[in-house]
């Protein structure tokens, strides 16, 4: 009985507006992603999946194959250490340019800020590809790849790092006549090293994650031989490989984990907060590192003779011009908008499951569901998705739905577990039962990190969606895979610019919902 | 302050001494032993081709007192590519990715030998679906190819289906790519794909050993014959090597037995001498099919 006007929900006509557009905009992109839940129980897609994991048990054990898989799990241990190696190199340079930190003035560096837009917005997949061209045969071309992707992301997020921590240190440094290199060493790395630290082992549990993904385009390591698995369905090979996977990942998982809680412990009260550990630690790095490029040879000095130089010249000369050819930019066009399907409706999918997942987060099976689901990669969940619903995109927004779900729905665990618990607690006492306390007095408080965590995860998925087809679950990567197969460069560059073009929209328009958001 | 300002130099000197260490020691590497470099399309599993080349690369050392290594790949371009740079000697290579090397390499790729089978090479199209009899009835099915630089499992296949009036980008209902022919046999065998296409041989090998079920697959149509795989070599390779391995290759014979071994793991009779000739045909249906500009 709304018949007093101040009684009316204030905000009723943008959410009027917001409830009708939502439709409008979703229902052709779920149409674009052939999204038919039906797929899910078609009983001839059933009988293929069900085969496929009952083949599952017993896993794969005899001498030869886990003498194979040993050794492609060091191989991708020293591919991802290797390629954070070559990031971090690249990454310290970028920064230190790209950063506002320090400056006198204010200034927005495009040169290198873009510079930086243009190595993350190509998948590593896709220049682990392009490397396996350059260089053949190995795990180089996937250190190269790891390093300029990550290089990227390293940067970009050093660089905000820097300017987000206090900047008095610094400037009175610099007014009292010391470079701008001095000011930060001093003034801002003290501040920011806890942040910058942490970051970087996170990173490097990615790159694990990420080194399996590259295999599947030849770059060795673990992924390769789940790629041979997958495809001929050797289902007691994959469930080995995926248990070593996930070995892998738990206790890179766990190392990073440690790690970080032990930079939040208080130096020790000593004249250097540098003791035993420390220099253990950093020898410990420094063999790590070392072993990883001497493993298997990873000798990226051969990149710089003269023979490769040449040889790389070319293969990039024959990227351009790109195809624009009417037809093709057709063709290239469909794939863009059934990418963007998929990675708006796995999102979405996402998002639902991990919210209900992390509402019984405490509960132990929760956790280990969770666990599960985010460490299995995209792509090995869409080898399996386009058994399950078959070939198409839909596959590919379940396979994303499937890995972003388990990071949201910690992320959300966490994010209700740090809203102001004031509003819930209050509703709770007036005598309001669970859930209404739950959806009126917590869930709002909570909201705009929920809302940004999602937004951060869609800009991770359409990078994602751009090579699920490269194991036939829809979007650009078949067309790219297949391009690139037949030496038709000008059109696999048509293809990568799209994919460039695309992860730069998603991105701003990710921004500008935030902004919007709050 | 003076001290300091040693002591800056000395380290600015001890930084540059270890990169310019770095730097040189990287650049002396390159020593040259006598290696010969091989590889393949990885048109089976790459585990599987890397034990069935284990006798011949043995016999190929004793043959040229080279050492031979072979690396596995898990993409065809990637081959291509890696004899087109030089980073390979010897390859096998399937015919159309010999005609990709030759342009690739300007022409200077030389065919050297090829089984008495790849003169005349077929393809089987294959499906569990008893209600697929023929080419016409896949309208409208999903199909599965090997991988997309495949002779037998890609080109050809596309060519005579576009001979019989079929265009796979609108006539199928969705395309697969299971990049290695024993794969395309597990697709189809699962229900990923209604129907598919594989390279004779490795079907007439999947049927042998019992790795397929023959109640359930069955072979509904087979391609016309045409030349498909030899061992390649780079151009500018010594003439006195490559006259050296093509006759080792050829002086293979069935009648011995440790040669019948080495043969039989690459499923040839005997090998014969080949020419680039012998692969116009291919180079043709792949300009017509759209895969060669």
């Amino acid at each position: 009985m709304l018949l007093n006007p101040s009684a009316r929900d204030p905000a009723a006509r943008s959410r009027l507006i917001a409830a009708l557009t939502v439709p409008v905009v979703l229902w052709p992109l779920f149409r674009a992603a052939e999204v038919e839940p039906g797929a899910l129980f078609d009983p001839d897609n059933l009988k293929v999946i069900g085969h496929f994991l009952a083949a599952f048990l017993p896993p794969e054990s005899g001498a030869e194959f886990l003498g194979y898989l040993a050794r492609a799990t060091l191989e991708t241990l020293a591919i991802a250490t290797a390629g954070m190696v070559l990031a971090f190199l690249l990454a310290v340079p970028l920064a230190y340019l790209a950063t506002g930190a320090g400056r006198e003035q204010p200034t927005l560096n495009p040169l290198t800020r873009s510079l930086l837009t243009v190595l993350r917005g190509i998948p590593e997949l896709v220049w682990a590809l392009l490397f396996v061209r350059v260089f053949g045969l190995g795990p180089a071309a996937g250190v190269l790849a790891l390093g300029l992707t990550y290089g990227g992301m390293l940067a970009k997020v050093y660089a905000e790092i820097l300017e987000s921590v206090d900047a008095a240190p610094a400037r009175v440094l610099r007014h009292n006549g010391a470079g701008r290199p001095l000011a930060m060493l001093y003034g801002l790395l003290p501040l920011a090293s806890k942040e910058l630290a942490s970051y970087t082992v996170y990173r490097w549990e990615c790159a694990i994650r990420a080194s399996v993904v590259m295999g599947f385009v030849g770059a060795g390591g673990l992924g390769q031989l789940m790629d041979q698995a997958m495809k001929m369905l050797n289902g007691g090979e994959a469930a080995t490989i995926l248990l070593t996977f996930m070995l892998l990942v738990f206790s890179a998982d766990g190392l990073s984990g440690w790690l970080r809680r032990s930079l939040d412990r208080p130096p020790a009260n000593r004249p250097s907060p540098f003791g035993g550990r420390s220099a253990f630690f950093g020898l410990a790095l420094l063999a790590g590192a070392v072993a990883s490029f001497k493993y298997r040879d990873i000798d990226l000095a051969s990149l710089w003779r003269l023979e490769a130089v040449n040889s790389i010249g070319t293969f990039v000369a024959d990227f351009f011009p790109p195809d624009l050819s009417a037809d093709w930019l057709d063709k290239v066009a469909r794939g863009v908008w059934e990418t963007l399907a998929i990675s708006v409706v796995g999102t979405l999918l996402a998002a639902v499951a991990g919210m209900l997942l992390a509402l019984p987060r405490r509960w132990m099976p929760f956790t280990v569901l969770l666990n599960t689901l985010r460490s299995v990669p995209e792509l090995v969940w869409a080898t399996m998705t386009v058994l399950a619903v078959g070939l198409g995109p839909f596959a590919g927004a379940l396979a994303l739905a499937l890995h972003t779900a388990g990071v949201l729905g910690r992320l959300y665990a966490e994010a209700l577990a740090n809203a102001p618990p004031a509003a819930g607690c209050a509703l709770r006492l007036a005598g309001a039962p669970g859930s209404p306390a739950f959806c009126y007095g917590t869930l709002p408080g909570a909201a705009p990190q929920l809302v940004a965590y999602t937004l951060y995860r869609w800009e991770m998925n359409i990078r994602m969606a751009a090579i699920l087809g490269f194991v036939g679950a829809g979007g650009l990567g078949q067309l790219l895979y297949v391009e690139l197969s037949l030496f038709h460069q000008a059109r696999a560059s048509t293809v990568i610019v799209a994919m460039l073009l695309l992860s730069i929209a998603v991105d701003q328009a990710s921004a500008w919902l935030r902004r919007k958001m709050h | 302050m003076k001290f300091s300002t040693w002591r800056r130099l000395a380290l600015k000197g001890a930084l540059a001494c270890v990169a310019a260490a770095a730097v040189s020691a990287s650049c002396l590497v390159s020593a040259d032993e006598a290696v010969l470099r091989v590889s393949a399309i990885p048109d089976e599993a790459p585990t599987e081709l890397q034990r069935k080349f284990a006798p011949l690369g043995k016999y190929l050392a004793a043959q040229t007192g080279m050492k031979v290594v072979f690396t596995p790949v898990s993409d065809y371009a990637a081959v291509v590519e890696a004899l087109a740079t030089k980073k390979i000697d010897l390859a096998w290579l399937g015919g159309f990715t010999f005609v990709q090397a030759k342009v690739r390499t300007k022409g200077t790729a030389i065919p050297i030998v090829q089984r008495e089978e790849d003169a005349r090479f077929t393809s089987k199209f294959i499906t569990a679906d008893p209600g697929i009899k023929s080419l016409a009835d896949l309208k409208g099915k999903t199909f599965a190819f090997g991988a997309p630089s495949s002779t037998s499992g890609s080109l050809m296949p596309r060519f005579f289906l576009q001979q019989a009036g079929l265009d796979p980008e609108k006539d199928f209902k969705r395309i697969a790519y299971s990049g290695a022919h024993d794969a395309t046999a597990a697709f189809v065998a699962a229900g990923k794909a209604e129907a598919g296409v594989l390279n004779a041989s490795v079907w007439d090998k999947l049927v042998e050993t019992g790795k397929v079920d023959t109640d359930k697959l069955h072979v509904f149509a087979t391609t016309p014959p045409y030349f498909d795989y030899n061992w390649t070599v780079r151009g500018d390779l010594d003439p006195v090597l490559v006259r050296k391995l093509t006759d080792a290759f050829l002086k293979l014979d069935p009648a011995k037995p440790e040669d019948m071994e080495i043969l039989k793991l690459q499923r040839a009779g005997r090998f014969i001498p080949t020419r680039k000739e012998n692969y116009e045909g291919i180079e043709k249906a792949a300009r017509s099919a759209g895969l060669l500009k």
